[in-house]
């Protein structure tokens, strides 16, 4: 009985402590949004406070002056650039890598997933020439295919891993039946990724959708090619911050992130999960 | 002969046109620059002119020698880095085991202490600087708490842990689902032999559950190296590097040096020297952790 009533109460205390954790971890999130409805004054007055009176002027200022719309158009697009052609070149060639195992497959393999070693701010610098003299410099479609080179190394070996749990007679069975090779890939073999792909997937977006080097680099000179992060990066750059904009902006670039992780948040999880183990 | 040979030519063909578009964009995109690095860290450079000149080992030597502060850059990543891996392991830790309790609302909790993680960590840099500035000042006029008063940014000793503090922030729900799944997969009928033996709750965990959870050790350790290694967007947000220099990571050195100084030349150098920090660096990481792993 004595047993029983301790373990109760120590998780009444647990659950107690976690709670109040939480509330104090997630605030500062939360009180993004909030400022992000209060006048300048009350901003710097009572900063922790709810809104006295909400206004949504600062986020039809900030949704005016950095042209919402664009950005959010420009952010989808680099993303979904960049995850196509990561997700369609690395399974690809580790369909291709594992299944013909000789000396060539093996050194492009070697070649491929080395550079998961370089950290980005090893070639930046000289990335930034490189990408001039090609023209991918200053362009929404360049930044998305700068992606694919970033991305195919993490992808190609997690895409390679899983390839060797899918037997090989399925594939086998279909050249028999007359399959090419390509047909193969996009019948069978593709489809049959979907677990490992969706994992790519979850961890690229939320990698290039809240990606700020690169961008800031390669997108930051135009309004036409900026992303979310640089515009609400641009609201706090000068000496006196307007923090009701910058935290409009701010909550805005946000939002989205956070309202497809509350819809897919088992799904979001389980693919990092997978990522990190695999990867 | 004649066919068998055909169709290993079309193989060979397949097998290279499935596999070079994938190793172009890496060569394009990594190897190429890489090794524009290697060149442009033995010349001097502003960036915009065509020719570089070449000074072959001046760089590196200037690096190293007393007027430059690279070498503090080096230091403060080592130490922002193993601030990160403690903190954010072990506070991790103890969270997914109280998370994995059976209760309710253990799966909101899961998914608030995530949120930080999904968001731009140039973002989570400025909700902090408000709160350090604004926040804080408000907070103290409320509470009166000492430590609230204190110039968490702006003085050189505490902004090392205003930035440790918020990058832990940022990750630890990464680390939490990581350590949640490992804990997860501890099998029950091995934990409940151990109940049965007589095995304290702290006893159970050390001896039964830390081993089997070896494994989950190495990757989230791995994974805080690297990510506590790549430290920038979060000191770009927070201090700048500042107050004065002390919160300069190496990161952050290479960009002020070729963007804002134009010595792409020393900068390229910089890129140089800090590749091979980090290869050291998670090459003995790895080595200690596998040795680790098997003492657990």
């Amino acid at each position: 009985m004595g047993m029983k009533r301790k373990a109760f109460i120590g998780r009444i205390v647990l659950l107690v402590f976690l709670t109040i954790l939480a509330i104090i971890y997630i605030y500062p999130v939360f009180l993004m949004f909030m400022n992000s409805f209060k006048p300048f004054g009350e901003v710097v007055s009572s900063p922790i406070d709810l809104p006295k009176e909400p206004t949504f002027e600062n986020i039809t200022y900030v949704v005016k002056k950095i042209h919402y719309g664009n950005l959010f158009v420009n952010n989808v697009m680099i993303t979904v650039i960049g995850i196509v052609g990561i997700v369609f070149f690395s399974s690809l060639a580790a369909y291709i890598l594992d299944r013909r195992r000789n000396r060539y497959t093996g050194i492009v393999y070697t070649l491929i997933i080395t550079p998961m070693l370089i950290p980005f701010q090893t070639i930046m610098i000289t990335l930034l020439k490189a990408m001039n003299i090609i023209h991918l410099d200053q362009s929404r479609v360049g930044l998305g295919i700068q992606y694919w080179g970033f991305g195919i190394p993490m992808a190609t070996f997690i895409f390679f891993n899983f390839m060797k749990t899918i037997p090989k007679e399925i594939d086998e069975s279909a050249k028999i039946d007359g399959a090419s090779t390509w047909k193969t890939y996009t019948a069978i073999i593709f489809p049959l990724m979907k677990p490992v792909t969706f994992t790519v997937i979850v961890l690229d977006v939320m990698w290039i959708w809240n990606d700020f080097l690169l961008p800031l680099l390669m997108v930051n000179s135009s309004n036409k090619t900026k992303t979310l992060v640089l515009a609400a990066y641009t609201f706090v750059g000068q000496m006196n911050t307007k923090w009701q904009y910058a935290m409009a902006a701010m909550a805005l670039t946000v939002l989205p992130s956070i309202i497809i992780f509350i819809l897919l948040q088992k799904y979001i999880v389980e693919g990092v999960v997978a990522g990190a183990v695999k990867g | 002969m004649n066919k068998i040979s055909r169709r290993q030519q079309k193989e060979r063909l397949e097998t290279f046109c499935f596999t070079i578009p994938a190793l172009i964009l890496v060569t394009v995109m990594m190897y190429i620059p890489f090794i524009m690095s290697g060149y442009y860290s033995m010349t001097e450079w502003n960036g915009i002119s065509k020719d570089a000149v070449f000074v072959g080992a001046d760089n590196f030597i200037k690096l190293f020698s007393s007027g430059s502060n690279f070498t503090e850059t080096l230091l403060f990543t080592i130490k922002y880095t193993l601030f990160f891996i403690v903190f954010s392991n072990v506070i991790a830790l103890a969270l997914a085991v109280a998370l994995t309790q059976k209760f309710k609302l253990a799966n909101v909790f899961r998914g608030l202490f995530f949120i930080p993680y999904i968001m731009s960590m140039t973002i989570v840099g400025f909700i902090w600087k408000f709160i350090f500035t604004k926040g804080f000042e408000k907070l103290f006029d409320i509470t009166g708490l000492g430590f609230l008063n204190f110039s968490w940014l702006g003085d050189p000793h505490l902004a090392f842990y205003s930035v440790g503090f918020v990058g832990v922030w940022q990750a630890l729900g990464f680390y939490i689902v990581l350590y949640i799944a490992g804990l997860q997969a501890v099998p029950k009928d091995v934990l409940e032999a151990a109940v049965v033996d007589g095995a304290t709750p702290i006893q159970k965990f050390r001896y039964v559950t830390l081993p089997l959870l070896g494994p989950s050790i190495t990757t989230c350790i791995f994974m805080s190296l690297t990510n506590g290694l790549k430290v920038f967007d979060i000191i770009l947000a927070l201090t700048k590097g500042g107050p004065g220099t002390s919160t300069y990571s190496t990161t952050m050195q290479i960009y002020q040096e070729a963007f804002t100084n134009n010595n792409y030349g020393m900068g390229s150098a910089e890129a140089i020297i800090y590749f091979v920090f980090v290869l050291i660096a998670t090459q003995l990481v790895l080595k200690l952790m596998s040795k680790l792993e098997v003492d657990l």
